[in-house]
């Protein structure tokens, strides 16, 4: 994982569309605290801009009525909220125990020269993007890759090359 | 007093005060269990794993002692193998990104991590590894300075913003070895306590811009004090040093544990308050504009002592000091006013540890019945033609002007510890030992009797309030004396003062203002 702790500030205010205002007011009624709407709050904005930056997280906070710091906190903990622009295909390495002697290093290595990328980064033609991530559960068929949400298990080089080649 | 339970620990029975859990119950008969995450003030968190033992009862293999409450007939388990293992195992885990600074850092010489390290690790590193890097020297807000790869991310601080002052501005994030302190950005610390987290903090991570790299905490000399800066009376540790061919001076200001007054914290004013102590301090006797001895300017005041001076002494005197200013007011036959509204600063208090009165001994001017109202004060100036004041500054934090004029026209001795506009324009200017310098007692807002004894002791020791008095003509001022004089005073007063301080009486607190 990398350092995650440096989050994007835009300069422009940060607010739920209607569809997501209703949705939270939704969820809230659900949970017994309103710290519990960190995590859900989190995934709506990720569903409405695609990523989550600064202001957001001040904004959850506040809509929430809990610290800056504690969003914060979730937000950079869990490696499936993205804290900077993705490209159209983002690609997630685990590299929790099972992953990581099963040899995701391999995979992160090729992926490095392949793409000119390291993990945390973004091409600049913006078709890929790299992330190294914690366990996703799929210890019995590490390592696992996960492109845009899908699972690979089992990978190793030659199956991810032709992963790559279907991928625009 | 709470129950007390037997129980064995390695096997030898001791025992403890039920209802604590195992690190607190220990520590009173003096065992320890080291620990980096526990505080008594901030609950058991469990996170640093530091304080695993065993307990020989067929639950898991090994507990964290924080979360284990004492049980009757609980067998303890710390000095085993298997202990010994996981305690420098853990050691291990916190060093592994350690910078190991120690020679630049200030906490070394009182850090948990070195004492750790010399209990129960002492190997050397087996990394070969570069160490994970992180920020240094990250200004935090309210004077903290964080150093993120000295962390051990025991959360004190994190719990402490968010538990105690309700605050949250710091927080925990990332996992694994990247996991660090930080503020949200444009949210730093913005609350009155914060540089507790220093305290706090057991390593060298939150250090004090203040204090930072003043001085090694070795060469401290750690004297018990009580808070001057406002009438909470915060017990604290006043740290101070004479470093060669130089003078005493104090350093810092840490709290000390005291659960009836302030627990284990105190403000973060009241701990910057030592700067006062060291500058700006009035250190010459004057007498009409020129620089002269102690004993000139006394022999001068006393001159000048008289049935038309007014005498007006400070809510920050100790009741000592009090009551020898009291005993040389009956003696010249003047009166005495404690009059000192401006010390007052309405809407300031939180509810907490600090109070709108920022003097430290206002309900001991009560206790002596020494008038502090404002409508006698200024009878008593209109029937004087001098003033002597005893470290009562009336214009402290720019009020009193409504007597400026008239003070212009009088004869002003002023008897202070600091220079301030009453000094300066006093005609006799005599200088004293301010409270680190001298011992005394006082009361605080909520009726406790605390004593605090002398610390610091300057190259040039300034006469104390008390002596000055008895200079001038006080009967009362041998130790002895104001002894007996107190005891009259406060008659749950018996023997000394104890350590945590005396409450008095609901009777005797009766006579003191809220």
């Amino acid at each position: 994982m990398s350092d995650r702790s440096k989050l994007i500030v835009t300069g422009k205010p940060f607010r739920f569309d209607q569809e997501r205002d209703a949705e939270f007011e939704r969820l809230v009624k659900r949970y017994p605290t309103r710290e519990s709407m960190i995590l859900p709050a989190l995934w709506l904005t990720q569903e409405q801009e695609g990523w989550i930056s600064a202001e957001a997280i001040a904004y959850i906070a506040d809509r929430i009525g809990t610290f800056a710091s504690q969003v914060f906190e979730c937000a950079t903990f869990y490696t499936m909220y993205n804290l900077h622009p993705m490209g159209r295909n983002h690609i997630c390495i685990c590299r929790t125990l099972s992953c990581w002697l099963r040899g995701k290093q391999e995979i992160v290595d090729y992926l490095k020269n392949e793409l000119g990328l390291k993990p945390g980064e973004i091409g600049a033609d913006g078709k890929f993007s790299l992330e190294e991530v914690e366990c996703l559960g799929h210890c019995g068929t590490a390592p696992v890759v996960q492109v845009n949400g899908e699972f690979h298990e089992s990978m190793d080089v030659d199956k991810l090359k032709s992963l790559l080649a279907t991928l625009k | 007093m709470a129950e007390m339970i037997k129980l064995f620990v390695n096997g030898v029975e001791v025992e403890v005060e039920s209802g604590k859990n195992l690190i607190d119950a220990l520590k009173v008969v003096g065992i320890e269990i080291p620990h980096f995450c526990y505080h008594p003030a901030l609950g058991a968190d469990g996170n640093c794993r530091m304080c695993l033992v065993g307990i020989e009862d067929g639950r898991p293999p090994l507990v964290p002692a924080c979360k284990t409450p004492v049980a009757p007939g609980m067998k303890v388990q710390l000095d085993t193998g298997k202990i010994k293992k996981i305690q420098q195992d853990m050691m291990e885990f916190q060093l592994i990104n350690h910078p190991i600074d120690c020679p630049v850092c200030d906490q070394a010489g009182e850090c948990t991590l070195q004492d750790y390290y010399m209990t129960y690790d002492a190997q050397d590193s087996r990394m070969t590894v570069p160490v994970v890097s992180k920020g240094k020297k990250m200004d935090f807000g309210c004077g903290v300075v964080h150093d993120q790869e000295r962390c051990v991310l025991c959360a004190r601080c994190v719990r402490f913003t968010r538990l105690i002052t309700k605050t949250g501005e710091l927080g925990i994030v990332n996992r694994s070895d990247e996991a660090r302190v930080t503020t949200f950005p444009g949210r730093p610390l913005n609350n009155r306590y914060a540089l507790n987290v220093v305290d706090l903090c057991p390593v060298g991570a939150m250090t004090s811009q203040d204090f930072r790299f003043k001085q090694r905490a070795w060469f401290l000399t750690r004297d018990k004090g009580i808070c001057h800066g406002c009438s909470k009376g915060c017990n604290i540790f006043i740290d101070h040093n004479r470093e060669k061919y130089k003078d005493d001076i104090i350093y810092r200001f840490r709290p000390r544990l005291n659960e009836q007054v302030n627990g284990y914290f105190i403000c973060d004013e009241g701990r910057l308050s030592y700067h006062a102590e060291n500058e700006g301090r009035l250190l010459a006797a004057r007498v009409d504009g020129k620089d002269c001895s102690v004993d000139h300017a006394v022999q001068a005041a006393r001159k000048a002592l008289g049935p038309k001076i007014l005498m007006l002494v400070s809510p920050e005197c100790s009741i000592e000091e009090m009551i020898a200013i009291k005993a040389l007011a009956d003696a010249v036959g003047t009166k005495l006013s404690g009059y000192s509204d401006g010390y007052i600063k309405a809407g300031d208090g939180d509810g907490w540890l600090i109070q709108d009165d920022k003097s430290a001994n206002r309900a001991g001017l009560a206790k002596l019945g020494i008038d502090a109202t404002k409508e006698t004060f200024n009878g008593a100036l209109n029937s004087s033609d001098a003033v002597i004041s005893f470290n009562n500054d009336l214009f402290i934090h720019d009020t009193g002007s409504e007597f400026r004029q008239k003070l212009e026209k009088m004869k002003v001795i002023a008897v202070s510890t600091h220079n301030n506009t009453l000094t300066q324009n006093a005609a006799i200017a005599i200088p004293v030992a301010s409270y680190s310098e001298s011992s005394g007692s006082v009361i605080n807002k909520d009726g406790i009797l605390q004593h605090f004894g002398r610390a610091v002791q300057k190259n040039t020791p300034l006469a104390d309030m008390t002596q000055i008095a008895g200079m001038l003509g006080s009967p009362i001022v041998t130790e002895s004396d104001i002894a007996s004089e107190m005891k009259k005073v406060l008659p749950s007063l018996t023997e000394v003062i104890p350590e945590g301080g005396l409450k008095l009486t609901e009777s005797e607190a009766a006579h003191v203002p809220a």
